[in-house]
């Protein structure tokens, strides 16, 4: 490191960085983490791009290059495939299907948004900063930014939103909810807004981005229920005809703060049918499907006019068990079974042609880069019978497994149907349309998770969407009363673990806290994580630029035709 | 004709009323509580309680069914509890491309079928009328969505001369968009074929051994005369008649044909507000249909008596 480098350094640590950005700059000099990693976590803190830079200079590192390319404006529009077709009508704060999401994300706008290789990247906010502890966290808002509307975006209209999400009735608040009230979010200025969190979390800026998918930014006079009947986003496209279950057409909207996007629109078809998007696409009537699987896509596999777009990241099926019920799973030891009766490799194999991560029966998928020091549970029938022996069931036991006709999720029942069988456990099947496996109340009695299946049933299947940082698969499906915990699981030193893991804000510390979990989870299995599959889209050999997000979001404004 | 038509009407009025009570009735034995389907699992019990009150479901049964027929028939046919916006909004764009994909495949396959079952009985028991039986029966035994799949596979893929999503883009002329429709009229057809083809056939079989048939041969008129005067006007009559009852099923029954070619059509939406607990959406669209339904055989009433005045006069006394 030359002399100037240093005094910069120096400069920057003593006058700008706080605790957090001082731990981060140790344990990278430390050798406790990479390159990759060290922007990664700059853009969680919120670390300026010269910061960032200065940091590489004094490792000998090179500088990279956060300026993304991209194409010349074109009269081109993109025709896309969403399935399923959104449920219900488009409103962001109450979006929780994938239709919703991605119809709302094309012409919607977050603070921040997370990249493949969960870098965190400006969008509606510039800069980022903590105080000392990780409960304030208080964003500077880009100048500039126009709504659709033709309004200017001000601290008045992000202040509004977020009070909207951390309201009741907001789906986002299986993100926040334990950390945000609407009080919380203050306005310090008329271009900077404050968040007070009710408990540190060091990773808080990750859920203001485009993976909290709620988080779409609205004008403060916004009304709720008029999202499709006016474009009042701030996105490089604007919504300007929505038509039920059919479409939705959007056209480039010249006064977006990034300049002008490459394409001249979007149009987009919803698709109940998985074969009747591939047909599109095959017979060049659409040039992307915003999702695919192997399972109901297989036609577009091994094609040479269709390119894939793969994003690794923590999409998977959870399998609870739950641990109060009068049944065998209340022992831990048969829910240990269950799982070593997995042939994980197997099934990836069968079931995603291995465009998946194995998991280890913990939400610690191999993205996050934690715990991975814990040894990978494996098959081991022999020791499944001695475990189902020590229970008290060596002879087995009748159990009912309930789910949704999803995906793959109705093979993956049968795989474990089958695979229980070596340790004589007759297990039943009930396959339920999603909407029926949903159904029901979530909340209240008889246990506080109400009467839906998908969080009271025995054991179930249920599909999790990707997640840049693992917090609401911590809190919401495994803590305490989490609000999504449908084993119903409770252990104390899991509970404080989580909390510790959410306020630390070393890397060093985040891992410490991820093992913990990890073994406690292997040893008390209430849930098994059978895998994590990469995120599929396809298109046409014409798109160019577009890349899959782990979350299903369709961004487009750097994508083009050729 | 004016007594046959009242009545027929009046029949069709008691008719609807029965599909009102029977839709509206199933519709409420369908499990779940509206309110909480609009507001998911996590409302709380007064929420749901109280958009309950608002939407009206927490009355009388039989308040609920005269609130909504009452106002179907003035043309209110409600909101749409999934998609928050009225019924007839997103009905009537489904009806209509019902309608242009009905109308597309009836052109195809009424005259297609007629004219095979005709030239089969012409040519009974040649080589013509057993190939168009045969091909007819097998067409018809084969599964809509097998027929669909293979015309996709032909026609969309392997050789893409036909789109395989029907929904033309907007603003498309009309020959684009009967275009657009062929691959899914093709599969219709393929249905329909052999079923009406052999009406048509055994239709044409029984005028052409009819004595008044016979008697016009012997009066040495020509042959095209007497099919075109005697033959065909008496054998079209049960046609008529098996063509009408196919019309409900052209508008609302072609789920699986709508969901192949990503078609919005009124079973699509059916199905959707089925699956989706959207009652409104669901009654209205019955109803919705029960009413075409019936127009169609009204209309195939009228015909068959057009064509048949015994009918007229025996329905009128």
């Amino acid at each position: 490191m030359d002399r100037d480098t240093r005094r910069l350094l120096d400069d920057y640590r003593r006058n700008e960085a706080g605790p957090s950005e001082n731990t981060l700059i140790d344990e990278f000099i430390a050798g406790e983490f990479g390159r990759r990693e060290l922007v990664r976590r700059a853009s969680i803190l919120g670390l300026s791009v010269p910061a960032v830079g200065l940091l590489l200079r004094a490792a000998g590192e090179p500088v990279p290059a956060f300026a993304a390319a991209r194409a010349a404006a074109s009269s081109a529009r993109i025709r896309v495939g969403v399935i399923p077709p959104p449920v219900g009508a488009i409103e962001p704060s109450t979006f929780e299907d994938q239709g919703g999401l991605e119809t709302g994300g094309i012409c919607g706008e977050f603070l921040t948004r997370a990249t493949q290789s969960k870098t965190l990247l400006p969008e509606l906010a510039i800069s980022w900063k903590a105080n000392a502890n990780s409960t304030v966290w208080t964003f500077k808002l880009r100048p500039g930014v126009t709504f659709h509307t033709g309004q200017m975006m001000t601290a008045d209209d992000v202040v509004a939103t977020w009070q909207r999400l951390a309201s009741p009735g907001s789906q986002a608040l299986s993100v926040i909810g334990n950390y945000l009230k609407p009080t919380g979010v203050v306005k310090v200025d008329s271009m900077t807004v404050a968040f007070h969190l009710e408990s540190p979390v060091s990773n808080f800026p990750y859920l203001t981005s485009s993976t909290t998918y709620q988080a779409i930014i609205l004008p403060a006079n916004y009304q709720m229920g008029t999202f499709t009947s006016k474009a009042q986003t701030t996105g490089a496209f604007q919504l300007v005809n929505y038509n039920p279950g059919v479409g939705a057409t959007y056209n480039r909207f010249s006064g977006w703060w990034g300049g002008t996007a490459p394409l001249a629109g979007v149009d987009v078809t919803y698709y109940s049918a998985p074969a009747a998007a591939d047909a599109a696409l095959l017979g060049g009537q659409i040039d992307l499907i915003g999702q695919i699987q192997l399972a109901t896509d297989r036609s577009l596999f091994n094609n040479s006019s269709v390119q894939l777009f793969k994003a690794r990241g923590a999409t998977h099926r959870e399998v609870p068990m739950r641990v109060d019920d009068h049944n065998a799973f209340s022992d831990y030891r048969v829910r240990q079974a269950v799982a070593l009766t997995l042939d994980r490799p197997a099934i990836i194999k069968t079931l995603f042609n291995n465009l998946a991560d194995i998991g280890n029966d913990s939400p610690f998928a191999p993205i996050y880069g934690l715990a991975r020091s814990v040894p990978q549970r494996k098959k081991n029938i022999a020791m499944a019978k001695q475990l189902m022996a020590a229970a008290g069931h060596s002879k087995g036991f009748s159990i009912t497994l309930t789910t949704e006709m999803t995906g793959e999720i109705p093979e993956l029942a049968q795989i474990i149907q089958r695979s229980v069988k070596a340790i004589n456990i007759n297990m039943k099947l009930t396959i339920l349309t999603a909407t029926a496996y949903f159904a029901g109340t979530s909340t209240g009695p008889p246990l506080g998770w109400g009467n839906t299946p998908w969080l009271n049933a025995p054991i179930n299947i249920t599909d999790w969407g990707s997640r840049v940082v693992p917090n609401v698969l911590l809190t919401s499906a495994l803590q305490t009363k989490g609000v999504w915990n449908a084993a119903h699981y409770s252990n104390p030193k899991f509970d404080s673990a989580v909390k510790s893991f959410l306020a630390s804000s070393s890397a060093k510390d985040q891992n410490k806290y991820a093992v913990i979990m990890q073994n406690l989870l292997l040893h008390d299995t209430p849930v098994i994580f059978p895998y994590f599959y990469y995120y599929l889209a396809a298109g046409s050999k014409h798109v160019k630029g577009y890349e899959a997000d782990a979350l299903g979001q369709l961004y487009l404004s750097r994508t083009s035709l050729v | 004709m004016a007594r046959f038509l009242l009545k027929r009407l009046g029949l069709a009025v008691i008719t609807l009323f029965l599909v009102s009570v029977i839709v509206f009735a199933v519709a409420q034995l369908l499990p779940g509580n509206i309110g909480r389907n609009v507001l998911g699992g996590f409302a709380t019990q007064q929420s749901v309680n109280l958009l309950n009150h608002q939407l009206g479901v927490d009355r009388p049964v039989y308040v609920q069914y005269w609130s909504w027929i009452s106002k179907f028939v003035q043309g209110n046919l409600g909101s749409s509890l999934e998609y928050r916006v009225s019924v007839s909004s997103l009905l009537g764009p489904s009806l209509v491309n019902s309608l242009k994909l009905a109308g597309v495949a009836f052109v195809l396959v009424v005259p297609l079928s007629i004219i095979g079952g005709v030239v089969a009985a012409l040519r009974r028991g040649r080589f013509t009328d057993r190939a168009i039986t045969l091909t007819g029966l097998s067409l018809t035994a084969v599964p809509e969505f097998v027929s669909a799949i293979l015309l996709i596979l032909v026609f969309g893929l392997l050789f893409k001369v036909l789109p395989v999503d029907a929904t033309a883009p907007a603003g498309a002329g009309f020959f684009t968009q009967v275009r657009f429709l062929l691959l899914p009229s093709m599969a219709l057809v393929m249905v329909l074929f052999g079923y009406i083809a052999r009406m048509a056939r055994t239709g044409t079989i029984d005028a052409l051994d009819a004595d008044y048939t016979r008697t016009a041969y012997l009066k040495g008129i020509h042959t095209s005369t007497v099919i075109r005067r005697h033959v065909l006007r008496n054998s079209l009559l049960p046609t008529i008649a098996v063509i009408a009852t196919q019309m409900g099923y052209l508008i609302g029954g072609l789920v699986v044909i709508e969901k192949l070619f990503n078609y919005n059509g009124i079973g699509q939406r059916i199905y959707t507000a089925a699956t989706n607990k959207d009652f409104t959406m669901l009654q209205s669209s019955v109803l919705v249909i029960a009413v075409v339904y019936l127009t169609a055989t009204i209309i195939a009433d009228i015909l068959y008596s057009v064509l048949n005045p015994r009918i007229r006069h025996a329905a009128a006394t």
